[in-house]
């Protein structure tokens, strides 16, 4: 019995210096460890993948005006090439149809952070890329992903001073469809970070400004 | 077992101090503001997104609602990630010397830079390999 007690407080005192060294507790969305970010992007070679992203932009903005696929389940993917470059797909939570990102998420952002500021990845700049799952305007999906990306980006180059030049953010609503087959399945809205090539490499191509200066498309006119 | 209580007792209450003297990754900083002041935001910051100067500027203005442990871990967490991003921002000039003696074929190259010095830290001064650990390299 007198054992029992012992243990018993042992116990006790084991847990509250359990509860007292682990400050960081009561995660609402668990983060994806910094460290797996920064193996899998750091796998990204030298090159410069052929990527335009504001003619991109503009591509599925014609497309949603078109109402062209209409079918989510028959719909293409607006950039097969995304998905062979080397990413992370991961999770926020934001507000309904908002770009606010909930704070359950803020310690995923911060992991971002983490990763992007190791000296492995400094040397690289990075797309995120924010999608929704079909339902709704097909247009206004757009537009919110859009701004979700920027959000993203906004939030990493103010609050953890990534730098800006080494982020860009796109927005493809739901033309690209990570599970086709259930296009309303919430796996379709997980936003990706992708490895993009090296800032002092990859310069702005001639082209891009003015395909993104044609007016009309919703994506086009967010905040850079 | 009365000393062993006692010791256990006093390294319990040692813990969160160690803890807190610890400077936090962004990733543990984000997320215990996140934990921490979630319910607080919802009520009081709603439409104030993950923006220091404005969450802060909220937080600070509704403190009268604002509970005690969002309080206390926002300021951790925003001091957290300052300290963290400014101990970046002089890592340069604190290994300036380094950079000059150690790493200077790679000067204009930041990242291979800061590389070059983090490989380098055995001959690193004193100073700069403070200012390594501050910035969170390692």
């Amino acid at each position: 019995m007198r054992w029992g007690t012992r243990l018993r407080t042992l116990g006790l005192l084991l847990g509250t210096l359990a509860v007292a060294a682990v400050p960081v507790s009561g995660r609402a969305q668990t983060a994806i460890p910094a460290g797996e970010i920064i193996d899998k992007l750091s796998a990204a070679g030298d090159t410069t993948p052929d990527l335009d992203v504001a003619a991109l932009k503009q591509q599925a903005a014609d497309r949603v005006k078109a109402k062209a696929d209409a079918q989510p389940l028959r719909r293409p993917l607006i950039a097969p090439l995304l998905t062979k470059l080397t990413q992370v797909r991961f999770d926020v939570l934001f507000d309904p149809d908002t770009s606010l990102i909930r704070p359950g998420s803020y310690g995923m952002i911060g992991s971002l952070a983490d990763a992007l500021s190791d000296p492995k990845l400094q040397p690289y700049k990075f797309l995120i890329v924010d999608h929704t799952e079909s339902g709704g305007r097909r247009d206004a999906n757009l537009a919110l992903s859009q701004r979700r990306a920027d959000s993203i980006r906004d939030v990493l180059v103010s609050t953890f001073k990534i730098s800006g030049k080494r982020l860009v953010a796109l927005g493809l609503g739901e033309e690209q469809l990570q599970d086709a087959n259930k296009p309303a399945a919430p796996v379709n809205a997980r936003a990706q970070i992708v490895a993009f090539g090296k800032p002092d490499v990859v310069e702005p191509k001639p082209a891009a400004p003015s395909a993104a200066a044609k007016k009309g498309a919703a994506p086009a006119k967010k905040k850079r | 077992m009365n000393r062993i209580r006692i010791a256990l007792l006093v390294l319990a209450m040692c813990a969160p101090s160690l803890a807190s003297a610890q400077a936090l990754k962004f990733e543990e900083a984000a997320t215990l503001l996140g934990a921490s002041c979630g319910k607080d935001i919802d009520d009081n910051c709603r439409g104030v997104n993950f923006d220091p100067n404005r969450l802060k500027e909220c937080l600070n203005r509704n403190q009268d609602v604002v509970s005690a442990k969002c309080q206390t871990d926002s300021t951790r967490a925003f001091s957290a990630i300052t300290q963290r991003i400014t101990a970046r921002t002089t890592l340069m000039k604190l290994c300036n010397w380094e950079m000059n003696h150690l790493c200077s074929e790679f000067k204009t190259d930041p990242a291979k830079g800061l590389q070059c010095l983090l490989d380098s830290t055995k001959k690193a001064t004193g100073n700069c390999n403070k200012a390594i650990t501050a910035a969170g390299y390692r």
